[in-house]
């Protein structure tokens, strides 16, 4: 029975990839092949992993009230156990005259921020475990059906459900928001429930932006529990996450682009010492980006931990030689001790102390 | 009859000099008369940019739709950049990022900030045609450029919000097209030239067809833009221009 509800899905997935296929405009292939060096402090060993990192965009023609598209995606590093793994995106829009229907496969992003974000109620944008050599940190894609209503030219408000887990109804995953701009502050709220192994949570959240001669922006929500302890773990639960962007022109067309961001949890536990990923009450993300030309640039991007002194770090350079063709390099470093966040000699098997990384991205 | 020679000189150069002095233009005129024939009820086009350095040449298609002076979208369908898009309206400018559905609103200094590699930034791109609001105008002079007889102005920006606090224009006489454009700082150090290759006419408007960007703090770099085709006043939806539009 299963093996044929696996199949029926599959044939289902390739007929829907046929179709856009032959309807898509012009499919996109998107390259990454990275060849990796990396050592390892906790085993003293080196490793040579060859990050490979393809996928395939077949989008449908320009419809004024219809559009859709499959993305298909695969890494050389992530095995494949089932076919959603490859499916990174799937969806269709409708525009209907009042509101706007979303179904599939996708991704909504909710709040702001690059790394932290407290506002991104619906994947969660508040761990470490990401790759900082990607350009797009945080791309993680659900099924979900999502409505859209526009209450004006820069205001709208939206609501999702997102597919369960466990297949069971009841654990449905439901969210709204609303944005809107007030006195050239944007201003968003929303709500989102979802279940979880310790039992359904309700999540508020707001995130607002604004530019005081620099960008910055705001967001915090909390996650609260129908049972138990509600108080103690809804504080437990609160995370705030800001930051800052600003761009200085610099002479012979030069930029320097500063971004700080921090997420904090005011009831997580300040103590000097070890931290975990879940509890760490403060985090910090700075990002300097040094454009030595348009198509030159100079990356240094860090993940700090500033109660038990220890940081993941990278230093990297980006040149877009020709059009969609990027050669890159990167040298990623992670500095503490060994019950740090970010330990020279951590025991973790996804991590490594060093590794060093060149090769080149190619859309066509 | 020598007592009156001066007499009679003087009222020769008024009569010859009062219809030019009667009828001349101020520069607040020109510049007005230059952003009403640039500017359309809406427009509809579809262009390409590219941009050539010591690598080569990197080409984004692109289309556009624009409302009055302020309202402008821009969609790019070129691969590297497909579905991205930009709004400008009410002062601000959007942008949407297909791949991450990311919804971000550009404020400040980062409006200055190159659009896809090019000579072009995000705030030159979806300029507002308002330009008494930001500048004061001062007429210079008139020349001949390319063989058409132009005006040369200098304009000072009022507020600090602007891309460039000074420019200086040549806009012709008869056309009001400006055929070349010199931005600077406020201290006269020259940030870009815009120079005007080929027009092409829309009813009794002339209009650029290529233009030609140079950023002059970068070496061996310019950025043509083309406009490939051009409508004047298509019936367009104003929700074409919100943000339900954009993130479509």
């Amino acid at each position: 029975m299963v093996g044929k509800k696996k199949l029926s899905i599959f044939i289902l997935v390739v007929l829907i990839t046929l179709s856009s296929l032959i309807a898509a405009e012009n499919p996109t292939v998107t390259m990454n092949l990275l060849p990796t060096l990396t050592y390892k402090a906790h085993t003293d060993s080196w490793g040579a992993l060859f990050n490979g990192d393809l996928s395939v965009a077949l989008s449908s023609k320009q419809e004024e009230n219809t559009r859709g598209e499959v993305v298909l995606k695969a890494n050389t590093l992530i095995p494949i156990t089932k076919l959603d793994d490859v499916l990174y995106k799937a969806y269709f829009k409708a525009r209907f005259p009042s509101f706007r229907l979303t179904g599939g496969k996708t991704r909504l992003s909710w709040g702001d921020g690059m790394l932290f974000n407290a506002g991104d109620v619906l994947y969660g944008s508040n761990d470490i475990s990401v790759s900082l050599t990607q350009a797009e940190l945080r791309s993680t894609t659900d099924w979900l059906a999502s409505v859209n209503y526009p209450l004006g030219f820069f205001s709208f408000a939206e609501v999702v459900f997102m597919a369960p887990e466990t297949y069971k109804p009841r654990d449905t995953f439901f969210g709204a928001r609303f944005y809107t701009v007030i006195k050239e502050i944007k201003v968003e709220g929303g709500y989102a429930t979802m279940q979880k192994s310790g039992g359904r949570l309700h999540k508020p959240y707001f995130s607002l932006q604004g530019n005081l001669g620099f960008d910055w922006y705001l967001s915090s929500s909390l996650a609260i529990p129908e049972d138990g302890d509600i108080i103690k773990e809804s504080s437990e639960s609160w995370i705030i996450s800001g930051g800052f962007f600003h761009l200085v022109t610099l002479p012979a067309d030069m930029s320097l682009t500063l971004r700080l961001e921090l997420l904090t949890r005011p009831f997580g536990q300040w103590e000097t010492g070890p931290v975990s990923d879940s509890n760490a009450p403060l985090l910090l993300y700075p990002e300097l980006v040094f454009a030595y030309s348009p198509s030159l640039s100079f990356i240094l991007r860090s993940i700090i931990s500033p109660l038990d002194l220890s940081a993941m770090s990278i230093v990297g350079v980006n040149w877009n030689v020709f059009e969609a063709f990027n050669l890159a390099g990167s040298i990623s470093l992670a500095t503490g001790d060994d019950e740090d966040l970010f330990a020279w000699s951590s025991s973790k098997t996804d991590s490594s102390s060093f590794s060093a990384t060149i090769g080149s991205s190619w859309i066509f | 009859m020598y007592k009156k020679l001066p007499l009679l000189l003087i009222i020769g150069v008024l009569l010859f000099a009062l219809p030019s002095l009667l009828f001349a233009l101020t520069a607040d005129e020109i510049i007005g008369e230059m952003d009403r024939l640039s500017t359309f009820e809406t427009t509809y086009s579809i262009g390409s940019i590219q941009t050539t350095d010591r690598f080569g040449t990197k080409t984004s298609q692109f289309k556009s739709w624009s409302q009055g002076k302020k309202d402008s979208l821009i969609e790019f369908t070129s691969k590297a950049e497909r579905g991205q898009k930009i709004l400008r309206t009410e002062g601000s400018l959007y942008l949407f990022y297909p791949d991450a559905e990311q919804l971000i609103r550009m404020q400040g200094a980062a409006l200055r900030q190159s659009m896809l590699g090019s000579d072009i930034s995000y705030e030159d791109m979806t300029e507002e045609k308002n330009t008494l609001d930001n500048y004061t105008a001062k007429l210079e002079r008139e020349e001949t450029f390319k063989g058409r007889e132009c005006y040369v102005l200098t304009l000072t920006a009022k507020t600090r919000s602007v891309a460039y606090p000074i420019q200086k224009i040549w806009v012709d006489k008869q056309t009001y097209l400006v055929w070349k454009a010199e931005y600077s700082t406020a201290q006269g150090r020259l940030l870009k030239v815009m120079e005007v290759l080929d027009t092409f006419n829309s009813g009794n408007r002339v209009l650029p067809k290529q233009s030609k960007i140079e950023d002059k703090m970068k070496k061996n770099s310019s950025t043509l833009m083309t406009v490939d085709s051009f409508e004047a006043n298509p019936k367009l939806d104003r929700s074409i221009f919100t943000l339900e539009n954009l993130t479509w």
